[in-house]
């Protein structure tokens, strides 16, 4: 059998071994055994064979042969000779692949590719009744045509124009859609087309709209996107198209389709863009009086914003080149019915038509600076007249409204102060009215009677616009307004929910960012001046100025002044013998805090003196008040520690490491010589005043590299500071010596010296088989040390885990609560011990934490069911359930949803049980477990709780927490318990989100599996509507909306 | 729904503007720094409860304990906040918004004056279509009732009217929406009940 007989028996069903024929013969072809005459020769007996499909894998042979030369071997004559004969065959199968492969050829020429073109348009008329792979074919080898060779199909001009159309016309597979597009729009860009505009866009606009949907499991990857995209850039590619494109597109506005009218003005918006301002300026007015209609009576809120864009974009485009504003313009005639139109709708402002009119104003104006001349030429003085004539304070609020959408749209175009854009050569043509602006805006403001806040509110934001408006109103101007904000914060009474005043402050806070020195000048000194010297507590009204003061120090220079004075002012009341409360000087570090937390601080040039005056005087002197030895007790105060401590910790951390160390020495003697203060570690006298300076010594370390070197050694260090933690002391430095444990342990230990940490944390856990009871302060010891170990995932993680769990089956039933509760501790997040402290926290520290305890926990409850129910001691045990089930909550409350997933199964029935301890003091349990019933629910929806069967059981013990009883006594359910509870019922209901569409599609055949229960629980929330509290109240109103809106009852069945 | 709108320009009152509850505001978190802005922009300072063992036993029980007490009636700002976010049929604005329910015109009285310890209570709540005219007052009506029975307990009787001299089918109207049987079948009317559960979607 020769190669080619063996080729087409096989190229059917193993292409593999077709092509490796056809690489042998190839082969022989390059080393002369063969040639190519011989080949084609070959090919005689069954090239002209009435059978297509012979002719067809005969012609593909020797496309297979060609493909498997290499790319220099044809001569130009072969070349010739081959695309000649594949040109005359070129219906046959396997041709249009052998010219594709001939034309990549450096040797391929023009006229080889204009002969190519012509068989293609000549023999294809009706390429659509063949499969869609050829005709992928055929396209592919057009396009390539189109970008090797598109002199050549551009010189033959209309002939390649009919030709393309007459190819693709009646093609329908996507695929194959997206090339036909990509190549038409080549045509309408480049070919003169004028002769055929209407053959043209009609071959493209049929497929308008674009319905396709892919299927589910799309191979190839093509979105209706894709599709609308290249069709919508045919549809705009020529200006010529235009008397066809834009009435078409208009018409289908008239459409009932959401879909097809957003499409439609998708292409409309591509259109505007790219045909020529003439052609724009053509239909601009025809374009207004139809969208008009979709912005003034909005069905969809994103038709009218497409709307919208679409007049923008017109006039957009007729201000391009325009230099001099004028009534002649096309811009001018295209703003004039508008503008006619918006004046109208205007004259009522406070009435719904009003707002579209706005936005149209606002839209059109912000397009360029001419247009903006143009409207606010014809627009503001009709405005201005109304407000004088006003008969009604929402009329004027209205109108001021109108004015701000105008002033946003000049920011717009002339930028804002701090604008880096180049301000337009154009004048502002607000500036005409720029006293009266003034005027309106200052008197609505602080002219109107105190009540009508919302209506001072707008004023107040368009004066902010002015304000912030590139060039327009002079310093002068702008101060009035920063003292008539003073004034407003400083004067006024509270009026309501204190709205205005929270705007005043957020302008303020705006302006500060465009003019630092009016802010400097003006509000500044105002409000520092009613700070006080010193507080005696009856008078908190500092609280408030701090405040203002915290939020309009963004700017640097404003910044600066704020911490020197404010510093100042703390230097002074630390020097008083009578200092007052310490909410004052506490309030003062917090403002300073809140400030520098706002900033970044490395690098600062103020870093030295923070570090001074902050870091290493105020330390000293907490340790010189420790001592007894200061002025008043404001430092001994432990907030007032707490506070500095985070300011120093702050500063600390940006320190350049030579100052670092510097701190290192100094965690402990706090910057203090030996005669004055003594140092806690490893003293035997230490007060209750001393111990509180471990706050300022913890957050110091905590800021500090974890390479520094440290003033003691580990190995004597820790067992000292257990033995602290573990005496008892007041919360506040106990947290302290805790924290600081933590971080030694978790930060700065060395993995060799670990031991040292795991010795200690034995030496502390109660022995199981021991009755004695285990102190709060141990406990908590205990669980920092298991924490600063956990985190870093020490060797023995598992281990220290198995142990806490251990210390819950204690019989001492204080002992195994308190524990219980302490599982919280370990994962919460700390402000010390933080990332942002370069605390040793390993990413799967938590994952561990989670699915090492919760199979333990599970299996200990299950054990306790069982066994105990018959047991004697049942009752000397009973605490051993919920303590489970509260370390359990614990651990919940501390990680995040997503890593709760994957254990529900396990997880769900301690859920339900921890809803059945129906105690006072269960609440926390309860409370945390709706609250990871809640995020469960919420982000997948009720079939994760189907597949594990406990809708039913679920749904119940959620209506008895909602549930308020009166007889009861002490409150077995508190009203945040009963709203959480409500919430959770409420989710159930909702369809969850993350889910997508996805499930609306599974619903359609499927009823809820809510729906047992649903009357079940419309019923019983009938009477929590009754509840006395107003929270829960709303909570079961909002929950019985949702089933009765989304649990469907089910369909009539018929008989 | 109307294929022609009756009234396509009312006037539009501001929501900042509309009756609110005034609630307290809640200092009892902030109250270790004295301050809401720094607490509530510097999450650290009110992390909660920073040590879980101690602070166990008060965390949400002691706090609500005493406020447990007191009792929260049901008072006309709440049936107001009921059904003032309910839409109009016509426009995608809430009927607060419109003012076609307005605080004002609710009124919660007992059912039995006779009887003081009787727990029955009417809820009557006067309605002002937005025109004289206006055909789908019925509609806005119904859509009040359906939510108000939805959303208050069983012991209370709902009672819906068109405001004297706002319509001028008003006596017509009244009596369509004070007919329990004529209330009952046009909620069976699927047509209408679609209206109304369009209306309501928007009740947050």
């Amino acid at each position: 059998m020769s190669a080619l007989q063996t080729f087409m028996l096989v190229v059917d069903h193993d292409k593999q071994e077709a092509r490796q024929i056809a690489e042998r013969i190839a082969q022989d072809v390059e080393s002369k055994k063969t040639n190519l005459v011989e080949v084609v020769q070959s090919l005689g007996e069954y090239i002209n064979d009435e059978d297509p499909l012979l002719r067809g894998k005969a012609v593909s042979y020797l496309t297979a042969v060609i493909k498997a030369l290499p790319p220099k071997f044809l001569t130009r004559q072969q070349v010739q000779v081959l695309t000649t004969f594949f040109c005359d065959r070129i219906e046959d199968s396997g041709a249009v692949a052998g010219v594709e492969t001939l034309q990549k050829l450096d040797r391929f020429t023009k006229d080889m590719a204009e002969e190519v073109a012509k068989a293609l348009f000549q023999n294809f008329t009706t390429l659509q009744s063949r499969a869609q792979s050829q005709r992928f074919q055929v396209y592919q080898l057009l396009n390539e045509l189109m970008s090797s060779h598109r002199a050549v199909l551009h010189d033959m001009g209309d002939t390649s124009l009919v030709g393309t159309v007459d190819i693709m016309t009646g093609e329908k597979d996507p695929r194959n859609l997206m090339l036909v597009f990509s190549i038409l729009k080549v045509i309408m860009v480049e070919w003169n087309i004028s002769n055929h505009v209407e053959l043209l866009f009609d071959s493209v606009y049929n497929y308008f709209p674009i319905t396709f949907r892919p299927p589910p499991n799309d191979p190839y990857g093509i979105t209706a996107q894709d599709l609308k995209d290249r069709l919508q850039d045919c549809i705009s590619a020529s200006s010529l198209f235009a008397p066809h494109s834009i009435p078409a597109l208009l018409d289908k506005l008239d459409s009932t389709s959401q879909n097809v009218k957003k499409d439609a003005l998708n292409a409309l918006i591509a259109c505007i863009n790219s045909y020529s301002p003439d052609t724009v300026s053509t239909y601009s007015i025809t374009v207004w009086e139809t969208i008009k209609f979709e912005i003034l009576n909005a069905q969809e809120e994103f038709l009218s914003e497409l709307s919208l864009q679409a007049l923008h974009d017109i006039a957009k485009r007729l201000s391009e080149g325009v230099n001099q504003v004028s009534d002649q313009l096309p811009l001018a005639q295209y703003l004039r019915p508008i503008t006619k139109e918006c004046n109208e709708q205007l004259r009522e402002p406070q009435q719904k038509q009003a707002k579209p009119a706005q936005e149209i104003l606002k839209a059109t104006s912000k397009a360029s600076a001419p247009s903006f001349s143009l409207i606010v030429q014809v627009v503001v003085a009709p405005l201005l007249t109304l407000y004088q004539g006003a008969d009604g304070i929402t009329k004027q609020r209205a109108l001021l409204e109108t004015l701000t959408q105008l002033f946003e749209s000049a920011i717009m175009v002339f930028g804002e102060w701090t604008s880096r854009t180049p301000a337009p050569f154009a004048e502002n043509p607000l500036l005409e009215f720029k006293d009266q602006f003034s005027e309106i805006f200052g008197q609505a403001l602080m002219g109107t009677v105190k009540e009508e806040v919302s209506f001072r509110i707008s004023a107040l934001k368009g004066f902010l616009r002015l304000s912030t408006l590139r060039d327009y109103f002079h310093d002068s101007e702008i101060g009035l307004f920063v003292q008539y904000l003073n004034e407003i914060l400083l004067k006024e009474e509270t009026v309501g929910r204190d709205d205005l005043k929270r705007e005043a402050i957020t302008a303020l806070a705006e302006i500060s960012k465009h003019h630092p020195r009016l802010i400097m000048d003006i509000t500044f000194p105002a409000f520092v001046a009613t700070l006080p010297d010193s507080d005696d507590g009856s008078d908190t009204g500092y609280m408030k100025t701090l405040e203002i003061l915290a939020q309009i120090s963004i700017e640097k220079a404003i910044f600066d002044t704020l911490v020197r004075r404010l510093l100042n002012k703390l230097s002074l009341l630390l020097q008083t013998e009578q200092a007052g409360s310490a909410a004052y000087p506490r309030a003062i570090l917090l403002t300073i805090y809140y400030v520098m937390s706002q900033r970044k601080l490395e690098g600062d040039p103020g870093l030295e003196m923070y570090y001074d005056k902050i870091v290493v005087a105020m330390t000293r002197s907490a340790a010189i008040t420790a001592s007894g030895k200061a002025k008043n007790n404001i430092l001994a105060d432990s907030t007032v520690l707490d506070i500095l401590s985070r300011l120093c910790n702050n500063i600390v951390r940006s320190l350049p490491r030579s100052t670092q160390d510097e701190v290192a020495k100094n965690i402990y003697t706090l910057f203090t010589s030996p005669d004055e203060f003594q140092p806690v570690p490893f003293s035997q006298s230490a007060s209750e005043d001393h111990h509180r300076t471990m706050i300022l010594s913890t957050y110091l370390l905590a800021g500090l590299p974890a390479d520094v070197t440290l003033p003691h050694n580990m190995s004597e260090l820790l067992p000292d500071m257990v033995a602290r933690s573990v005496t008892k002391t007041e919360p506040a430095p106990q947290l302290a010596i805790l924290r600081h444990i933590a971080l030694l342990v978790n930060k700065f230990l060395p993995k060799t010296e670990l031991s040292t940490a795991t010795g200690l944390l034995d030496s502390l856990l109660p022995r199981t088989t021991a009755e004695s009871r285990t102190s709060a302060e141990t406990i908590k010891t205990i669980f920092w040390l298991s924490k600063s170990l956990i985190l870093r995932l020490a060797p023995t993680t598992t281990k220290i885990l198995t142990s806490l769990l251990s210390v819950l089956s204690c019989p001492d039933e204080t002992t195994s609560t308190t524990a219980a509760r302490g599982f919280a501790i370990l994962l919460k997040d700390d402000d010390v011990l933080s990332p942002t402290n370069g605390a040793n926290i390993r990413l799967l520290s938590k994952q561990r934490v989670f699915t090492t305890l919760t199979p333990l926990i599970s299996a200990n409850i299950r054990e306790i069911n069982t066994t105990h129910s018959s047991n004697n001691d049942a009752v000397s045990k009973q605490h051993i359930k919920p303590a489970h089930l509260t370390a359990l909550s614990g651990i919940l409350s501390t990680i995040s949803p997503t890593l709760v997933m994957p254990e529900l199964p396990t997880l769900l029935p301690l859920l339900l049980q921890s809803l059945d301890l129906q105690s006072e003091d269960s609440q926390a349990v309860r409370a945390a477990t709706l609250q990871t019933l809640s995020v469960i629910i919420r982000e997948s929806g009720v079939t994760v709780i189907e597949e594990c069967g406990h809708v039913q059981s679920l749904v119940t013990r959620l209506l008895k927490t909602a549930e308020y009883s009166k007889k009861q006594v002490g409150v077995v359910n508190g009203p945040r318990l009963r709203v959480a509870a409500l919430r959770c019922l409420f989710l159930l209901a909702q369809t969850p989100t993350g889910a997508g569409d996805a499930p609306a599609v599974a619903k359609a055949g499927k009823l809820s599996p809510l729906l047992p229960v649903r009357n079940q629980v419309l019923r019983s929330l009938k009477f929590v509507l009754d509840d006395p509290k107003r929270d829960v109240r709303k909570a079961a109103v909002d929950a019985r909306g949702a089933w009765l809106r989304g649990v469907d009852e089910a369909p009539e069945e018929e008989d | 729904m109307a294929s022609e709108m009756q009234n396509s320009n009312p006037t539009i009152l501001n929501t900042a503007d509309l009756p609110t509850r005034l609630r307290p505001s809640v200092s009892s978190k902030s109250s270790t720094y004295g301050s809401e802005f720094f607490a509530s922009t510097l999450p650290s300072l009110t992390e909660g409860s920073l040590d879980p063992i101690s602070d166990y036993s008060q965390t949400p029980s002691e706090s609500e304990s005493d406020g447990e007490l007191m009792e929260e009636p049901i008072d006309e700002q709440e049936i107001y906040d009921l059904i003032s976010t309910i839409n109009d049929p016509e426009h995608p604005i809430s009927l607060g918004a419109l003012a076609v329910v307005s605080l004002p015109d609710i009124s919660i009285k007992p059912a039995l004056p006779d009887v003081p310890e009787s727990p029955l209570q009417t809820v009557t709540v006067l309605i002002t279509p937005t025109i004289t005219h206006c055909s789908l007052a019925t509609v806005i009506g119904l859509g009040v009732r359906v939510r108000l029975e939805q959303s208050l307990p069983p012991r209370f009787r709902v009672d819906v009217q068109i405001k004297e001299g706002t319509h001028s089918t008003a006596d017509e109207v009244n009596k369509q929406l004070a007919d329990k049987e004529r209330v009952a079948a046009a909620l069976e009317n699927g047509t209408l009940m679609g209206v109304i559960a369009k209306m309501l979607e928007t009740c947050q």
